[in-house]
């Protein structure tokens, strides 16, 4: 009983839980409503009707365009709350329809001002990546010049850091670079100031190795490379370079790699024919840069070592640049922060950071995948003889689509959902396949008869599945389907003793072996001298309520049809069942 | 080592003081002093390459400056 009534609230919860789920059609955004005016209204009232609106919320009511004049199509500035009290007021029965009059913009286009200048973004595809995920989750290390708490990162997430340079914990920027470089991958976006980042909902871990001078030594960004690897970084991101190889860095990259990190590092900027260290090192991704058209910047270096390309910008204006918030260089200025155009390698790289992030983001663990999956969905270009981009072009919506392949998302998933009706709750539970009150009387008839038979009624699971089982089985199974599987197991699971013989195949009438006392008596022989006596008692008394009922409401029996003879045969079954429960449960008195 | 050359300001960062050699190499100059931050003086300067540094400019080897001369 106890069971019944949890799955029964089991039932209600999920079913609230889906009729309460908002589909797509009511998740638009409006600010003002559409009423459109039945053609049979006359202008006189309709003029007034909008003057009595007018007045009333003090706002104008206008005919959309002009083309509106037919149609009577007005539109007047209003929230939920307005379309709710013009919905229940008398003005609904002269109109057609008064509904919301949803914004439509094109593909997540951010609502910061200056997004314009970004045309590294647009040149990387991130927008349609943006529909699938923005970082979420993710920890990006930026090991720089540290980063500055610039108003355009205030809704960025950090993670602790450290400032290797000075041998401190806050690991803030005196240089410019390292802020630049953070806003690339994850400044605040749609916060309605400044310019976007890429993987804007994942964290960034400020790590310091480069001096205000712009530069660091070996052993700090070893450290720091380590660092991150034991702090939970998915991603290291290297806009620094120069030197030579180096045993200590080596190590820390490999430490870093077998941890599942993917290192990603700026090519250089020397504009020749190999990659500079750390780049160059096999676990770390090298990136060339390009300029607005696609072409490699003449400052990039290209050939050895370089893996993939990104924007990396020309020039320090507006255009061309790659346009960030950062730090004011100016210790005078009294303004604290800047929005920068910067040039280099050091912006490409960012870019690669980013989009790795939000490849992470979509559940791709490995740092190896990760970089295929990068270099695969890079744009290839033809005639690279040089090799000046490596794979190709970053292009961040072929990445996470290619990361999502074969990976059944929850956006994906949900969608299919919404498509193909299976929220419905009415596709699932097909009411009409099964008779409920009749079932619920062979419940409620199999209890009743075991009170009358004056049997205890423990709340033991032997006595309670009995009587389920012999009487209507979890009848409400039959007439759920999920999704395509075959159905039949659930036509098992939901029927009772007497059904099994004809369900399974879908016959709907009984098979006149089940349908006796013929079970319930194997049941009690085989089972009376054991715990599981109570389930065969139970049986009995179910299959004799759900045949008692049966002789009444439905008693089709295979070979004996359906009329007096086969009620009779119902009957005089349901009969024998009671007494052979009566004379099982009294074999049980207790003993002194 | 001695290098011989001019030096330019780079557009990396705010900016990076180089020198480029007159064979076309260039160096990038670690914490140069105020005086050769000058854009196109030709200088004469003594230093040593350090291999153990990187920077965000990544423009060429990293000269540390021990002594120079103005030309």
């Amino acid at each position: 009983m106890k069971k019944l009534a949890l799955l029964c609230l089991f039932v209600l919860g999920i079913g609230f839980s889906l009729f309460s789920f908002k589909g797509l059609a009511q998740r638009g955004e409006f600010d003002s409503i559409i009423l459109d005016f039945r053609e049979d209204v006359s202008l006189a009232d309709i003029s007034e009707e909008i003057q009595g609106l007018s007045a009333k919320y003090g706002r104008d009511v206008n005919l959309n365009s002009v083309f509106s004049v037919e149609d009577n199509v007005y539109i007047i500035e209003g929230d939920k709350k307005v379309l709710k009290e013009l919905r229940k007021s008398p003005l609904s029965k002269d109109t057609e329809y008064i509904e919301p009059n949803y914004l439509y913009k094109i593909n997540a286009v951010p609502n910061d001002p200056q997004y314009g200048k970004q045309w590294n973004f647009r040149d990387i595809n991130v927008e349609q990546a943006w529909d699938e995920t923005k970082g979420a989750g993710v920890t990006v290390a930026v090991i720089d010049t540290g980063i500055g708490k610039v108003p355009d990162l205030k809704s960025t997430k950090f993670a602790k850091g450290y400032d290797f340079v000075n041998d401190k914990e806050d690991a803030g920027d005196d240089h410019g670079h390292g802020t630049h470089v953070a806003g690339t991958i994850a400044q605040s976006t749609n916060n309605g100031y400044g310019v976007a980042g890429i993987a804007y909902e994942a964290s960034v871990m400020p790590l310091k190795v480069l001096s205000a001078s712009g530069g660091g030594t070996v052993a700090d960004i070893a450290e720091a490379i380590k660092f991150a690897a034991d702090n939970d970084a998915d991603v290291i991101n290297m806009s620094l370079g120069g030197g030579g190889a180096s045993s200590m860095m080596e190590e820390a990259i490999k430490y870093a790699h077998d941890k599942g990190v993917v290192i990603i590092a700026a090519a250089g900027n020397e504009g020749s024919n190999s990659s500079s260290y750390p780049a160059r090192y096999p676990n770390v991704i090298s990136v060339s840069a390009t300029d607005p058209a696609g072409d490699k910047t003449s400052y990039s270096n290209f050939g050895a070592g370089v893996d993939i390309a990104a924007p990396g910008g020309v020039g320090m204006n507006e255009s061309g640049s790659i346009w960030q918030n950062t730090i004011n260089p100016d210790p005078d200025d009294p303004e604290e922060s800047v929005f920068a155009g910067f040039q280099g390698t050091s912006m490409a790289a960012p870019h690669v950071a980013g989009v790795a992030a939000l490849v992470r983001s979509t559940g791709v663990d490995s740092a190896d995948e990760i970089r295929d999956i990068l270099k695969q969905s890079s744009r290839k270009v033809e005639e690279d003889h040089l090799n000046h981009f490596g794979s190709g072009h970053l292009d961040a919506n072929a990445a996470v689509q290619l990361a999502l392949k074969g990976k059944i998302s929850f956006n994906d998933f949900f969608r299919w959902l919404r498509k193909s009706g299976y929220l419905n709750l009415g596709f699932w539970i097909d009411g009409g396949a099964v008779a409920l009150l009749p079932k619920l009387a062979m419940v409620v008839g199999s209890y009743l008869l075991a009170w009358l038979i004056r049997t205890y009624i423990p709340m033991t699971l032997g006595l309670n599945t009995g009587l389920i089982f012999g009487s209507s089985g979890l009848f409400f199974l039959q007439g759920l389907y999920w999704f395509d599987l075959p159905q039949w197991p659930m036509r098992l699971f939901g029927s009772s003793i007497p059904e099994l013989g004809n369900v399974v195949l879908g016959n709907s009438n009984f098979n006149p072996l089940f349908a006796s006392a013929l079970i319930p008596f194997a049941l009690t022989a085989l089972l009376l001298n054991s715990s599981l006596k109570w389930f065969a008692i139970g049986s009995s008394i179910g299959v004799a309520a759900c045949l008692g009922v049966s002789a009444f409401t439905d008693p089709g029996i295979w070979l004996l049809g359906s009329g007096a003879i086969a009620r009779t045969y119902l009957i005089v079954n349901a009969a024998l069942c009671i007494g052979l429960a009566y004379l099982a449960s009294q074999k049980d008195t207790p003993r002194a | 080592m001695t290098v011989t050359g001019t030096v330019e300001k780079k557009g990396f960062g705010f900016g990076t003081w180089a020198l480029v050699s007159e064979d076309g190499t260039t160096y990038e100059l670690k914490d140069p002093a105020a005086e050769l931050k000058q854009e196109g003086i030709k200088v004469e300067v003594k230093g040593k390459i350090r291999k153990d540094v990187m920077t965000m400019a990544m423009i060429g080897a990293v000269l540390e400056v021990e002594s120079y001369k103005l030309l």
